[in-house]
């Protein structure tokens, strides 16, 4: 309790320090079939589709994480540290929001420029999406909305402060 | 009885050149997130790329582990139209998967104008050809049928050239291979760019389709060539080089290989 107001300061550092990309993700509910929770994986790569910063990936067994396809050929494969540590569980149908802090895998705030956001997400007895998304990273604003997949639902990007 | 199988497969793997069957080696999985796993690996003798004609004997087929060491497949079954082996991938890199003999001389001749072979290069050749024997040629001859596998990381051990025979060497791991990227290989002879060597790029589904949709490429003059696969899926690289050389054990050269790889979504 005692260390709330130093963490409330960190955070306000943090949020007038920079920038952050604003990432409302849904699931959709699949009609047919058995369901499975899809595995998702949501990163940042640069104009010459390298990836710079993991966001987030959802998933169970390590089995199935080579059908995320993109996402285990750039990063999964070769970065298993990396991977553990932006594993969360997977999740079910409905809506999501993730953070990007514009910040690379190493912790250091990438430079201006054009960057792709790319979502990946594949079920079992299921299809397979990836959405791979331009946007511009410098002090205008980002605004954007994906048009929804079979299994990557809506996907609206905005600029927020934290 | 060892030495007469090799001799059938090596029998089979030379006429396999001449005829169109293909043999191809292609495993359930190219790439697994998960080591201590299981594959299983379709070997057979084809006409249509990867519809299984004609089961193989696996007595020259071979695992090569991500550390460089070769080793025989946990178990090996032969059916009718197709083998199978099923292999071990314990630990994390890239395996190949091989099945062929290493380079074989064979000396044709003809005897009251009949064509005859025998299992022999230029020195041994005297001593088993008939006194009478005409047009002898000897001809150093390699096939050989492989695909790569990769569990987690990629690795390149297994992809040491060895100068030896033909070779080929691609601008990226086997295991970077997307639908719609162009890919550059080098094949080399012995470990310098052959130039001239015929290609065929086949992908799965060709019972399916009316147009075979194969693409023939010949490498240039530093044996490079270049392809890119139009869609993700199973592809068969086959090649084949013939030349006449000046070598102490043959008169000509005619080696080959095929190599099942996919081409991944992008």
């Amino acid at each position: 309790m005692k260390f709330a107001p130093l963490a409330l300061l960190l955070l306000s550092c943090s949020a007038s320090a920079a920038a952050s990309l604003h990432i409302q993700l849904e699931l959709p509910k699949p009609e047919h079939g058995p369901y499975h929770r899809p595995y998702v994986a949501v990163w940042v790569e640069d104009a010459n589709e390298k990836p710079v910063r993991l966001i987030e990936i959802w998933r169970e067994k390590p089995d199935w994480v080579k059908d995320l396809r993109r996402f285990w050929r750039k990063t999964g494969r070769a970065d298993q540290p990396l991977v553990d540590a932006r594993t969360g569980a997977t999740k079910g149908p409905g809506r999501y929001q993730l953070i990007w802090d514009g910040k690379d895998d190493t912790g250091v705030a990438v430079t201006q420029g054009d960057y792709l956001l790319v979502l990946e997400a594949a079920r079992e007895h299921g299809g397979r999406n990836l959405v791979k998304q331009p946007f511009r990273w410098d002090d205008s604003a980002v605004d954007i909305q994906v048009k929804a997949g079979t299994e990557l639902g809506e996907i609206i990007l905005t600029k927020g402060t934290n | 009885m060892a030495i007469a199988k090799l001799t059938g497969l090596a029998a089979l793997l030379f006429a396999s050149q001449l005829s169109a069957h293909t043999l191809t080696v292609v495993p359930s999985h190219y790439v697994q997130s998960k080591t201590g796993s299981f594959i299983s690996v379709d070997v057979s003798a084809s006409n249509m790329t990867f519809q299984a004609d004609k089961g193989i004997g696996l007595d020259a087929f071979y695992v090569w582990l991500p550390d460089g060491r070769k080793v025989k497949p946990a178990a090996v079954y032969q059916g009718k139209r197709k083998s199978q082996a099923e292999v071990e991938l314990a630990t994390e890199g890239t395996y190949r998967l091989e099945l062929g003999n290493g380079s074989r001389y064979f000396t044709s001749y003809e005897l009251k104008g009949e064509r005859k072979r025998l299992m022999a290069n230029k020195k041994e050749r005297a001593a088993k050809l008939p006194q009478s024997a005409e047009k002898v040629v000897t001809t150093q001859g390699n096939s050989r049928a492989l695909a790569f596998v990769t569990v987690n990381k990629p690795s390149e051990a297994v992809l040491a050239l060895q100068n030896k025979g033909l070779e080929f060497q691609f601008d990226r791991h086997p295991a970077d291979i997307v639908a719609g990227e162009e890919v550059t290989v080098t094949l080399l002879m012995d470990g310098k760019p052959a130039a001239g060597v015929e290609l065929d790029l086949s992908r799965e589904g060709e019972l399916y389709r009316n147009e075979p949709e194969r693409k023939h490429h010949k490498t240039d003059s530093s044996g490079k060539f270049v392809f890119s696969a139009p869609v993700a899926g199973r592809y068969l690289l086959e090649a084949s080089y013939q030349a006449d050389i000046a070598s102490e054990l043959a008169d000509k050269v005619r080696e080959g290989f095929t190599l099942s790889f996919e081409a991944a979504l992008p």
